[in-house]
């Protein structure tokens, strides 16, 4: 069958299907306000709690930044303070940027666009953040062990021996997963770039 | 409330177009419930700029593909959803009825396509002109053309296989 017999029937299928009106009133306006909620739930609950923490563990640094007391304390904890104040930030605002995509009044050409480039930068912070985490996760270490239990762990073979390589390892089994998802993730954002070429 | 009224008017008058997009552009039912409503919550929320701006069919289609192409992907399904079980059901059962076989099959080779190709082959099945494409879309009238060429081509070959 030729396409233009087939656009001839679909249009004919169109006139039947949309003579049937079944959306009522309460219906539309239901649906309308139950996703203006859902939104507003969507965006603000699992950001906010996870920025919390990590802004409320940044002040704890802060706070008790005078029992750091050596150089190397000092270092990992303003690493850390930076860590968990920038990242949060970066990673919070590249989501909202691809979740506030306006796609009012806009070609699907450019919507398309804009959202494979918001999704690339979002992937971007978000890689960013993976490879800092290696660092952070060496430096919150000590930082815990001095704040919590006054211990330089830096001076135990402890951190060198156990915590650090189980962390590391920890880190690589998830890296392998974190890396797949990041490739796949911009790939389909570059393809779709493609597609528009 | 007087926009609120004009607003049901055109969902009304155009509830058919946008189960078309959401049957092209969802997987499943549960997808295609979700992305209804998605639709409807986006074209209320750009009703204002609509209105007198542009005409009707261009803004609705914009909104309805632009919404399907990208929300799929990037929102997680949560939250209370009305429910639209026999909105869709009864419109599913209706086209059941009214669809021919040939259709059907035509249906499902549009659900092979990529997400570009589903909207472009859409608005061309819908009667709309390679221009009125293009001012949906963005792309121009030549690259309309080119690309109608190429789906019309694939879907050849799908519907041959």
């Amino acid at each position: 069958m030729e396409l233009e017999e087939m656009r001839n029937e679909w249009q004919e299928m169109s006139k039947k299907m949309e003579r049937q009106q079944l959306l009522t009133d309460k219906l539309i306006i239901e649906m309308t306000q139950e996703k203006y909620k859902n939104k507003l739930k969507s965006i603000s609950i699992p950001e906010t709690v996870g920025t919390v923490i990590c802004f409320l563990s940044a002040f704890y640094i802060l706070v008790h930044f005078n029992k750091l007391d050596t150089w190397y304390l000092v270092v990992c904890g303003v690493f850390s303070m930076l860590y968990l104040i920038i990242l949060p930030v970066k990673s919070m605002r590249s989501v909202k940027k691809m979740q506030r995509i306006n796609i009012s009044n806009k070609s699907i050409a450019q919507n398309l666009i804009d959202f494979a480039r918001s999704k690339k930068q979002f992937w971007l912070v978000q890689r960013v953040g993976f490879y800092l985490s290696f660092i952070f996760i060496i430096t919150i270490l000590p930082i815990s062990g001095k704040l919590l239990s006054n211990k330089d762990l830096f001076l135990e073979n402890k951190l060198w021996y156990f915590y650090v390589p189980v962390l590391i390892v920890f880190m690589l089994v998830f890296s392998k997963w974190g890396l797949k998802h990041y490739k796949k993730a911009t790939q389909s954002a570059e393809n779709l770039l493609k597609e528009l070429e | 409330m007087q926009k609120q009224k004009e607003f049901i008017k055109v969902i009304k008058e155009n509830e058919g177009i946008i189960f078309k997009i959401t049957l092209v552009y969802s997987s499943n039912e549960e997808d295609q419930k979700d992305l209804y409503q998605e639709i409807v919550y986006q074209l209320w929320k750009s009703f204002d700029s609509f209105r007198g701006n542009s005409k009707i069919s261009t803004w609705l289609y914009r909104i309805a593909l632009n919404t399907s192409i990208t929300y799929l992907k990037k929102e997680k399904r949560n939250g209370n959803r009305v429910s639209l079980n026999s909105v869709l059901s009864n419109k599913i059962d209706q086209l059941d009825t009214i669809m021919e076989e040939r259709i059907k099959v035509l249906y499902a080779q549009i659900k092979k396509l990529n997400t570009i190709e589903k909207g472009v082959i859409l608005l061309y099945l819908e009667g709309k002109n390679y221009q009125e494409i293009g001012v949906i879309t963005g792309f121009t009238v030549s690259n309309v053309g080119t690309r109608l060429n190429r789906i019309k081509q694939k879907l050849k070959e799908q519907i041959i296989k």
